[in-house]
This record gives C-alpha cells, sequence and structure tokens, in this order.
C-alpha cells in the first residue's frame, strides 16, 4: 500500500524572507508584484492578514489599511529554489521527494514512517523541524497524493488511515470543499452558481451531465483523488539503486565522526551490492543538517566499485578537496548533521575477474589511483591520449576522461599501431613531444619565399638556423574544417633546441605573404 | 710466537668476514635502471635508482622543452623493461607555457601513449599532492611531476615523496619546468640532473646546404647525488653529452658516436614497433 505525505507551506514567500528573524516574522510583511500596470500584493504574511490584507489587493489600499506594513518584490526565482532546497531537506524522511509548486512537496512515504515512530509521529516531527527553521507548514497522508495534497490544505484530519474502506474514504474526504480536487478559479465558480460546494455534493451525482457542463477533468480529479486512477509522483531525484544511512539523535559534527560514518555506511553498501553483484559507478553522500541545509558530496568511479575502505578514501578526498576552499570546517557543518546517508546513484555490474593488459590486480591498482586523484581534483582532469584518425596536427590527439570507458582503450591501441605503421615509413614524419595550446605566431626570414626559415624569432629571442628538415606538406581536411596548406618544418637552432614550424598557406597559389607559426616542441 | 700473531690475525679477519657475510647488509643493494649510456651509468653507479626520487631542472629557461625530454626519456627507460603504466602529473600553467604532450611525438620518443596517465593539476600543490598518490601506487614504472614554481616544493614535500616513492619502489621523476637554479634546491631526491639542449648529430642534407637534425641529444650534469660510492668521484660541474636513440629505448654517450650510424638510424623509427 503507497502512502503519500504532501506537504504545505501556506506563507512560504514570506517566510523565505523573515524566517531567520523571531521579530521580522511578527511585523506585517507582504510581497507585491505588478499586475495589470497596478501593484498588488501577491502573498502577506500571518501579521498582515490579521489587519485583513489579502493577495490581490492594490498596494496603496493596503498601505492606507496598514501603513506600516513592510513590502518585498516578489521573487519567483528565490522562491522556487527554497522550496526546492526544502524538497531537498525532506528527502531525508524518504528518498522519493518531489516538488509540488508553487508551494508545497510530495512524499512517497511507503514504508518509512515507522522511522519516526508512525505517522501522526512524522507529521509532526516534519512540521516542528519546519517550524524552528522559520516555515509555516502543514502535512496530511493518504493513500493517493491527490487525497494527501486535499487534505493537507483543506482538512480537519491529517491523516487518512491505512486500509481505510471505500466509504470511509469517501465519507472523509467527501466533507472539503471542492478546491480542493485543485480545479482553476473559473470552473469553482461556475460549480458554485450550479450548487456544488463539497467533493460529496460530486460523488453521488450521475456523471455524465456534469462532465458535459464542467469539463472531464472535474472527473479525471475525483477518481485521482479516490484511488480510482493512479497518478504517480516525479521525485526530484531518482530514487537510488542502493542505499545506507544513519540517523544522529545528537548531531555530528566532527569531521572524523562523519568519515566514520561514511565508512560504516559503505560497508554496509558493500554488502548490498556483493548480493546483487553489481559495483558502484557513482556514490553520493547527503548530509542532512538540523539547521535544514543538506550536503551532497559525489564521487564518480572509473570502474564498478564496492570496497569499503575505497569508497571511505573517496569521499576523503572529496573532504578535502572541499577543505581547500574553507580550512576550517571544510563540509560547513554548523550546527552538526544529523542523517548520513550514502548512496549508489549508479551501478554496473561487477565480474570477479576482467581481462587486461595490465592484469587485474595491478589494473585494480591504477583504477584506485584514478579516482581517488579524480575525487580530489576532478575526474575530468585525468586523462588519457585517444588518437583520432587524422592527419591535422591539432586534432590527431585528444585528452579523454581516463574513467569513460575502459573498453575503449584496446580499440585505440590497435588504432594506434596502424597509425604508426603508416607514419614510420615517411623520414619526415616526426612529430613534437609537446604540442602548443595554439601556433604561435612568429617572425621568420627564410632566403626564398617558399623556403625554409634562416632565422626567426619566438617570444622575443631570436634563434639562428642549424639544421632542417622539412617541408612536410599537411593538407586541411577541407570536409571538415578550412585553413591553409601548412608546410612543416623541423628546425634546430644554433644552440641545439628543436622546434617544429609551420608555413601558412601556399606561396602565390593561397596567400601573398605566407605567415610562419610554432607550433611544437622537440626534445 | 709471530707464526700465532699471524694464525690469530687470519682467524679474526676470518671472524670477520663470517659476520659481513651472515650480518644484514648495512646498505641494502638497490635496483637500478640502466641508462644504457655507459658514462652515465657508471657515475650513477648502475643507472637510475629505482624506488626513488629524481629531479630534473633546466639549465635555462628555453631548455625546458629539453628538460621534459629528457624525462620522458628517464621514464621511457623505466617503462622499458616492464609492461606497466606512467603517470604524467602536470601542472596547468606548464604545459600552458610548454604546449601539452603530444602522443604521436611521444611515440616517437619511445613511450606507448596508450600506456600513459595524464593527471591535469590547477597548481603546484595538487601536483605534488597527487604526484605523492601516485607514487604510494605499486604499478606505475614512473610517476613524472612537472611543476611550473619550486615555492612549495621544499624539503618537507621532498620527504613526502621520496617517503612514498621508497614504500612501493616506485620511480618518481620531478620536472621543475620553471625558472630554477639546481643549487639553490633543499631536497631529499636521490639524483638531481640539470638537463641543456644539445646540438643534435647533424646528418648532411641531400642538397648539401643546412644539414638535417639528427635525434634529440642533451648536455646532462649530475648536480647532486645522494651517498653512494661514486657519489664522490662525480664532477658536478661537467656536463655530459648523451643522446637519445628512441628505437633502442636508450641513451648512447653522444661523443662515442660514430656519425655515420646515426644518420643509417633515422630520427623517425618508433620504439619496439619494429619487432612487432
Amino acid at each position: 500500500m503507497t502512502r503519500y505525505l504532501s506537504l504545505w507551506l501556506p506563507s512560504l514567500a514570506t517566510d523565505r524572507i523573515s524566517r531567520h528573524s523571531a521579530a521580522a516574522r511578527e511585523a506585517p510583511l507582504a510581497t507585491i508584484a505588478k499586475v495589470r500596470s497596478a501593484q498588488r500584493l501577491a502573498a502577506v504574511n500571518r501579521a498582515a492578514a490579521r489587519h485583513g490584507l489579502k493577495p490581490g489587493l492594490a498596494l496603496a489600499d493596503a498601505r492606507a489599511i496598514l501603513p506600516e506594513l513592510a513590502c518585498c518584490a516578489v521573487d519567483e526565482a528565490a522562491e522556487a529554489a527554497t522550496l526546492a532546497a526544502i524538497t531537498d531537506w525532506c528527502r531525508r524522511f524518504t528518498p522519493l521527494a518531489a516538488l509540488d509548486p508553487p508551494d508545497g512537496a510530495m512524499l512517497d512515504i511507503t514504508g518509512a514512517a515507522h522511522l519516526f515512530g508512525g505517522e501522526a509521529k512524522l507529521l509532526d516531527e516534519i512540521e516542528a523541524r519546519l517550524a524552528t527553521q522559520g516555515l509555516a507548514a502543514r502535512a496530511a497522508i493518504a493513500p493517493t497524493p491527490e487525497a494527501a495534497w486535499a487534505l493537507a490544505r483543506f482538512g480537519e484530519a491529517r491523516v487518512i488511515p491505512e486500509g481505510d474502506r471505500e466509504e470511509d474514504l469517501r465519507r472523509r474526504l467527501g466533507a472539503l470543499p471542492l478546491a480542493a480536487l485543485r480545479l482553476d478559479a473559473k470552473t469553482l465558480a461556475d460549480l458554485a452558481q450550479a450548487g456544488l460546494r463539497r467533493i460529496g455534493d460530486l460523488i453521488l451525482r450521475p456523471r455524465a451531465p456534469l462532465a458535459a457542463r464542467f469539463g472531464k477533468q472535474l472527473f479525471v480529479r475525483l477518481d485521482a483523488l479516490l484511488g480510482h486512477a493512479k497518478t504517480p509522483i516525479t521525485p526530484r531525484f531518482e530514487a537510488p539503486a542502493y542505499l545506507a544511512e544513519r540517523r544522529f539523535a545528537e548531531p555530528i559534527v566532527q569531521r572524523e565522526t562523519i568519515e566514520a560514518t561514511i565508512r560504516a555506511l559503505a560497508q554496509e553498501l558493500a554488502l548490498l551490492l556483493v548480493r546483487q553483484g553489481e559495483g558502484a559507478r557513482q556514490l553520493d553522500v547527503s548530509l542532512f543538517g538540523v539547521d535544514g541545509r543538506v550536503r551532497h558530496l559525489r564521487a564518480g568511479t572509473s570502474r564498478p566499485l564496492r570496497d569499503p575502505a575505497m569508497i571511505a578514501r573517496l569521499f576523503r578526498e572529496k573532504i578535502e578537496a572541499a577543505g581547500n576552499i574553507d580550512e576550517r570546517d571544510p563540509l560547513d557543518a554548523g550546527f552538526g548533521f544529523d542523517v548520513v546517508r550514502l548512496a549508489a546513484e549508479a551501478v554496473e555490474r561487477q565480474d570477479e575477474d576482467q581481462a587486461h593488459w595490465l592484469g587485474a590486480a595491478t589494473q585494480d591498482d591504477l583504477a584506485d589511483l584514478v579516482d581517488r586523484l579524480g575525487a580530489r581534483l576532478g575526474l575530468r582532469r585525468v586523462t588519457r591520449l585517444d588518437l583520432s584518425d587524422t592527419h591535422w596536427p591539432e586534432f590527431a590527439v585528444t585528452a579523454v576522461p581516463f574513467s569513460a570507458s575502459s573498453t575503449h582503450r584496446h580499440g585505440m591501441d590497435a588504432r594506434h599501431k596502424a597509425g604508426h605503421d603508416v607514419q614510420a615509413q615517411s623520414v619526415l614524419s616526426t612529430r613534437p613531444i609537446r604540442l602548443l595550446t595554439q601556433p604561435e605566431p612568429i617572425e621568420a626570414i627564410a632566403s626564398v619565399p617558399d623556403g625554409p626559415p634562416v632565422r626567426f624569432r619566438w617570444r622575443r629571442v631570436l634563434h639562428v638556423v642549424a639544421a632542417i628538415e622539412g617541408p612536410e606538406r599537411i593538407a586541411p581536411e577541407w570536409w571538415k574544417h578550412s585553413a591553409l596548406t601548412r608546410d612543416y618544418f623541423r628546425a634546430e637552432d644554433s644552440e641545439g633546441r628543436r622546434f617544429w614550424l609551420f608555413r601558412e598557406g601556399l606561396y602565390e597559389t593561397e596567400t601573398a605573404q605566407p605567415r610562419w607559426f610554432l607550433h611544437g616542441l622537440f626534445a | 710466537m709471530q707464526g700465532s700473531g699471524k694464525a690469530q690475525q687470519i682467524s679474526l679477519l676470518r671472524r670477520e668476514m663470517a659476520g659481513i657475510a651472515t650480518a644484514p647488509p648495512a646498505i641494502v643493494a638497490r635496483a637500478h635502471v640502466s641508462l644504457g649510456a655507459a658514462r652515465l651509468d657508471r657515475l650513477l653507479a648502475g643507472g637510475l635508482v629505482t624506488g626513488a626520487l629524481h629531479e630534473i631542472t633546466a639549465a635555462a629557461p628555453g631548455d625546458t622543452p629539453a628538460a621534459a625530454g629528457f624525462v620522458l626519456a628517464l621514464a621511457a627507460r623505466c617503462a622499458a623493461a616492464r609492461n606497466a603504466p606512467l603517470i604524467w602529473i602536470g601542472e596547468d600553467f606548464a604545459s600552458l607555457e610548454q604546449g601539452s604532450l603530444y602522443g604521436p611525438g611521444l611515440a616517437l620518443h619511445g613511450i606507448d601513449p596508450a600506456r600513459l596517465v595524464l593527471v591535469h593539476a590547477a597548481n603546484a600543490k595538487d601536483a605534488l599532492w597527487a604526484m605523492e598518490e601516485a607514487l604510494k601506487c605499486r604499478t606505475p614504472a614512473a610517476v613524472i611531476g612537472e611543476i611550473y614554481s619550486a615555492k612549495l616544493y621544499d624539503l618537507t614535500a621532498s620527504r613526502r615523496l621520496v617517503l612514498a616513492a621508497q614504500k612501493q619502489g616506485t620511480t618518481g621523476l620531478l620536472c621543475l619546468a620553471g625558472p630554477v637554479r639546481a643549487e639553490a634546491l633543499s631536497s631529499g631526491a636521490e639524483t638531481r640532473f640539470e638537463v641543456r639542449a644539445r646540438s643534435s648529430p647533424h646528418a648532411a642534407s641531400a642538397g648539401g646546404r643546412t644539414p638535417l637534425p639528427g635525434p634529440a641529444a642533451f648536455d646532462v650534469r649530475i648536480a647532486k647525488a645522494r651517498a653512494g660510492p661514486a657519489a664522490f668521484s662525480i664532477d658536478r660541474e661537467k656536463f655530459h653529452p648523451v643522446f637519445w636513440s628512441h628505437r633502442e629505448v636508450l641513451f648512447r654517450d653522444a661523443l662515442s658516436l660514430p656519425l655515420a650510424a646515426i644518420a643509417g638510424d633515422g630520427p623517425d623509427q618508433p620504439p619496439q614497433r619494429r619487432s612487432a
């Protein structure tokens, strides 16, 4: 039996602004937006509502009623961000938490309530915790998302018990106003005019005439509410494949404690992974702060991984990397974390032995190193060279993340060898050990316009050519990019330094004034 | 009396010898990788010590590519005997200045690009950290670090690397790509090489005008060598000319080389591929 918890934050817009000070929460506050060239109230807090202010009222009128009203422009982006943060925080109760804009969240709490001492206790805990964060909230639990939504906003009771019979459900929900069906204002007004006010008024009526008059939507909603049609929720984050978590009565602050917790969780996770014959490719640690903040640490791996020591080490590097930004408190624990969760977000089959040119043990050793370096520096910074089938120097080789694919490597080996045999046939096919990011223009003096350079100046230093080999003509791949033909030379200056130069453009056919560039350096 | 004295002396010596034979050697015999060039090998008492840290500096700013080439050649020597990967850890700024490693060129230099792990470190601190981590790993044939600024690289930093290298027996090669005087460094490294570009043994060009450049050639000075039988005999001021034969994947003494041989070698032939 699926259970849904709907969370409603009735004064999200104003709470967002005044949540951090108790005094501010007591002062009347409203957010304002421009509606048809007039400044109108978009949301009001409780203090303002007490004076009779309502959303939709013109600002001038509101000021006339309550001169000390504080105003703030509506900031939809900030409100959405706050809602997202709260939804994220809700994941401490269940991994399946969906946004329910504009002012709510929907949680799938199937099988989670017992962790908090039952559904009533869970509701209390959510509301109380949000209250300490300065957020007014009301939550309700029901077997369908729609029923939970309706109950949170319009209901007296907060829970529709599990295993409630159909008629009980109808009785409970029938008492709610029609607005609980999430209908638009016009339909609601039309229904009111027809004398229909409560959900119970709809349930027993013949459907056809009502549907013809008010639209099908009415009964789609009603069926969803009563659980006749399933409407899945879209969680903000996918539920992880595997997870392990720990809850603390006393929040933890110390980095050592957090690391020890992650290590213990990694052990639990490893058991789950071993049982399924899988390994993690992406791991997330979520640290839920008592102050409502959630910290996420994410580590990718270059191959399926389940070794607890290795996982713990990856996250140690992550925390270390965070420490580079703030040395004192790398995790910014604040008042401490009371839920720590380790999840394997992506998994892959992990077979015991994999054939590889290095042998399984050495390959693991290397993969461990790559993951560790990647956790601290970023996986994109650990690369290998991939040779491409092109003779254009800039494109001949690219650095690709080492973790990208391990099967790919064999293919590259073969390609690399093939390319090599072709190159080996030519006397001129020498290539530098380093290639500049961009060819750098140089001043070169050649004895004849299409001849090799005699002297050249690079980065303000004059080099006299003592030995030279070339030209090796490299034509652009016209089907890929437009460029001029290059004549490459391998030049050695009088001091024994060796350079890779080219003249851009064929003299007289492509350009009248060929330019010279330095592209690479030899040992 | 005299006879018994001699016998006594002999038995004393015998006992001493027995003691030497059974006692663990004071200096653990260390593994070396021969560089190929007889002179360098002799000076280094057998070659490059593995499981240790070696530093490489450029004699002048313009010699940085030569220093990088020398480091790569050393790494290729380390990898020649083993089917193991090489790890290159480069500071971003150094590759911005000198260009990034170029696969086809590495292959021609004697290094298989498919067995190279390239790590891009944002700064010297990250590079040194990554190098230490990599040295703690048993797999790599050698770990090469290239840092631009030697500011962070002090005695403590070098000792950390030395300890990591000793523990697993992995060889560390640290290339200081920025301006630094070899004598100003203070570190726990095993050896320090200062490298200068050297005119290659030229081959005459077909036209008979400008000659063709030959294989990579270096002037190498051993600026530092830690305790060892040969350490005292090294002339630390002297540059030793060597050239790199990428086809054989080893160094050759440049002076003993007959010129005709190089011309036949051809600068382009990759290593290993011929036999493959």
